[in-house]
């Protein structure tokens, strides 16, 4: 099949990690021998996945400098950061600069000419997220083309479900409306299209992210044992508040246990701080931002994972504990909590209950290992060689040839 | 003539609450009472009431002839009592038309013969005396947990002076036998084991309402010739189910009452067919054929043997640790942590457990209270901490 794909961003620059999970979607799609072509507002230094055919739209109007240091803006004070496996910006911070509305527009303007000019073949078009969906409409219109618009996550996820920047809202609802088919990233996701976006069902696919096994063993780091393991940016959304709660009551169950909050984010200072409130300051370490190779040797470590996010689309670093054989216990809250059955899960806000499933699985090593091999034996399903596959079969459903 | 043996098998777990690590030390009450109180309401209302007023009307229509076996746990009993007592009378009647026979068991429908002998023993005279002082009746033939069996359940079973005992036909046991006949298991002679024959009882429990099922619609006519098909090939045909198969998991919408009002009279209408209970099955035949029986064979999954409670292990960790508390309950002389220990034992808390199919939301997800095994794990285990430190066990390990 010959696609179209049209993104913000690809690794090793992003700001999101919607980058991220379109580069693991074109290689795996690459590998299947379709015919990719991926389309971005700037050439972002960024090495094309192998077969995959990589445009820009960058003018002598657009100063790279410009847009690419508004790509990482979002991040504030804080050093840019990337936990491995993100996919979601924070809430409440706006990821671009102001001008960003017009970027979009002046990508969706370039975009049909660059298609053009470039003799792009393609049978279908796949935009990810609001800030593609507008070139997607333009090029669905200009070549009849089918158009799959890609949710990630909405305006509404962002905030927490309660505020949606209302010109963001436009796009995402045009681009919603105006596709032949909507992919969510999960069952929640897809609820939120319809719901607040008035996505019809009928034309709206789940398609859960993938996770790629991670082959890599490192030596866990010399950490106090037992251990249960934090990771993530440290924001609202995240829950890392109801994190700290419930290691205050799993260590009156299990003292000698060891919390560490591995990740950066605008709530990092207040849980340093809430920490010490609680008590437990000397049982809590927050390592700060973590590269892959350090998540690695967190896993390796961790006896249990928590991932108590008040809000997330997907969620994909449970999926990559699990790869590491990491017991997992995970937020309902979350897209990727629909898709797993080899874990413990319960709402953020039950902190009692989180703190019942973290001294569990410290205490009943039998449990703990269960958790861990069914965990493995069951992610080890969601490679994203078998994701592509019903992102093959959408385009089929659109007529692809 | 064959005969066409029935036995309904009657079951209540006591269901545990979410019993948290939190509660371990601090509060005793493991079982969530009010669940097991409207499961038993709702069970009685769509099956037990209405069956035993159809098996009781049978009975009385044909004379007698009608005749069929019930094994009730004590836990059910218990919750009988205390619920629904309209019920304990309803299977007095049937007990007194002399047309129904009470098979032994153990009380709490335990998995006691794979972990304590002794266990076994008590909760099978535990059971006796339970259906004693309720039916004026003494059990004689006996199934086992889940019809769990070997050489060394009929062993025991024949040791503890029973007449007989109960088994699943499997393929794997009885090779290109028929189960249409009475057999013996390897060293006990004189203890006739009657076997489950699971195609045509699975005809009914499990395929009765399948549209998609070649036999569908099935009416008592239809199955009535397919009894009789055995004849000449068979001596007696046991149909062994649960008793919630009538209108728990055949609905009432798929005309299985309706099945079973009819199908008396059509059985006997071939004329060389007849009704037996067990006890008169083994009365009236002898068996044909000694069965070696080592590896233990249930009437569970298509694997028909100790997976379901015993294939994984969080299950076989939490039963040795179950059972390594049992000197010290015994020892405590607390009749409540006995009681406790014994609500433990039930199969049913390890079956929760099943990791088998789990991802398919199978038959196990139908019966769990629990969302998924790895929590019926954790609140067994957490009930079993609390139980070691009142009976003084201090430092409550899992068994690994």
């Amino acid at each position: 099949m010959r696609v179209l794909m049209l993104g913000w961003e690809l690794p090793p620059r992003f700001a999101g990690g919607v980058g991220v999970v379109a580069e693991a979607m074109l290689r795996a799609l690459a590998q299947r021998g379709h015919e990719l072509t991926y389309l971005m507002p700037l050439p972002l230094g960024a090495p094309a996945p192998r077969g995959v055919r990589l445009l820009d739209t960058a003018s002598p109007r657009v100063g790279a400098e410009g847009i690419a240091s508004r790509l990482v803006s979002y991040a504030g004070a804080a050093p840019p950061i990337r936990i491995p496996g993100e996919v979601t910006p924070p809430a409440g911070v706006p990821l671009y600069g102001h001008d960003l509305l017009a970027e979009v527009e002046r990508f969706a303007c370039e975009a049909v000419d660059r298609v053009a000019e470039a003799n792009v073949p393609f049978d279908v078009i796949h935009a990810h997220d609001w800030t593609t969906f507008r070139a997607g409409l333009a090029l669905r219109e200009r070549t009849g083309k089918p158009l799959v618009a890609h949710v990630h996550i909405t305006e509404f996820d962002k905030s927490g479900g309660h505020y949606a920047d209302p010109a963001v809202f436009a796009l995402e609802r045009e681009g919603i409306a105006g596709a032949d088919r909507v992919v969510a990233v999960s069952r929640r996701i897809a609820n939120t299209c319809r719901d607040r976006y008035g996505a019809d069902p009928a034309r709206t696919r789940v398609v859960y992210n993938g996770v790629d096994p991670d082959t890599s063993a490192p030596a866990p780091p010399p950490l106090p044992r037992p251990l249960v393991l934090f990771l993530g940016r440290i924001t609202l959304q995240k829950g890392p508040e109801y994190f700290l709660e419930a290691a205050r009551r799993v260590l009156e169950v299990q003292p000698d246990a060891h919390f560490v909050m591995a990740g950066t984010g605008d709530m990092l200072p207040r849980m340093i701080e809430r920490a010490a409130e609680l008590g437990i300051a000397q049982r809590v370490s927050f390592p700060g931002f973590v590269d892959r190779e350090r998540a690695a040797a967190l896993y390796a470590a961790a006896d249990v994972f928590v991932m108590p996010s008040v809000s997330e689309p997907f969620g994909i670093v449970p999926l990559e504990a699990m790869d590491r054989g990491v017991p997992v216990i995970v937020s309902r809250q979350s897209g990727v909590s629909e898709l797993i059955t080899n874990a413990l899960k319960c709402d953020p806000w039950e902190v009692e209950r989180m703190a019942e499933l973290v001294a569990a699985a410290l205490r009943y090593p039998v449990l703990a290992r269960a958790l861990s091999e069914n965990g493995r034996a069951e992610v080890a399903n969601f490679g994203w060689p078998s994701t592509v596959l019903r992102i093959e079969a959408i385009y089929r459903e659109l007529g692809v040839p | 003539m064959p005969s066409v043996c029935f036995y309904f098998q009657v079951h209540q777990p006591y269901r545990l609450r979410r019993y948290g690590v939190f509660d371990v030390g601090r509060r005793h009450d493991y079982f969530d009472t009010k669940l097991d109180e409207a499961v038993l309401r709702k069970v009685a209302d769509k099956c037990y009431r209405p069956m035993n007023a159809l098996v009781e009307r049978l009975v009385d229509e044909t004379d007698g002839r009608f005749r069929a076996a019930y094994s009730i746990t004590g836990s059910a009993l218990e919750q009988m009592e205390r619920w629904a007592p309209d019920l304990i009378e309803s299977f007095q009647r049937l007990v007194a038309t002399g047309a129904i026979e009470l098979l032994a068991e153990t009380h709490s429908h335990s998995l006691a013969f794979l972990a304590s002998r002794d266990e076994f023993d008590e909760q099978v005279e535990l059971h006796a005396s339970k259906i004693e002082q309720l039916f004026g009746v003494r059990t004689r033939v006996f199934r086992n947990t889940e019809l769990i069996f070997s050489n060394a359940v009929a062993r025991r079973v024949h040791d503890l002076g029973f007449a007989g005992v109960l088994a699943e036909g499997a393929d794997r046991m009885l090779g290109w036998r028929s189960p249409h006949f009475l057999y013996t298991a390897k060293g006990t002679p004189d203890l006739p084991v009657l076997l489950k024959s699971y195609q045509l009882s699975d005809d009914v429990a499990f395929r009765f309402g399948n549209r998609g099922w070649a036999g569908w619609p099935l009416t008592p006519e239809k199955y009535a010739g397919w009894l009789h098909a055995v004849n000449g090939g068979g001596e007696t045909v046991n149909l062994f189910m649960d008793y919630e198969t009538f209108g728990e998991h055949q609905w009432a919408e798929t005309g299985i009452f309706e099945f079973m009002r009819r199908l008396p009279k059509a059985v006997l209408a071939h004329g060389d067919m007849e009704f037996a209970t067990p006890s008169e099955v083994i009365a009236r035949y002898q068996p044909r054929a000694e069965l070696d029986v080592n590896e233990f064979v249930s009437w569970a999954d298509t694997e028909r043997d100790l997976t379901a409670w015993l294939g994984n292990a969080m299950q076989s960790s939490a039963l040795e640790s179950l059972y390594a508390l049992r000197d010290d309950v015994l020892a405590s002389r607390d009749a409540q942590a006995l009681e406790d220990f014994r609500r433990l034992t039930t199969s049913d808390h390890f079956y929760y457990m099943c990791t088998k199919y789990f991802a398919d939301g199978d038959v196990h997800k139908y019966f769990s209270p629990y969302e998924s095994p790895y929590e019926a794990h954790i609140a067994f285990m957490n009930a079993l901490s609390d139980l070691a430190s009142r009976v003084g066990r201090s430092g409550f390990r899992a068994a690994a």
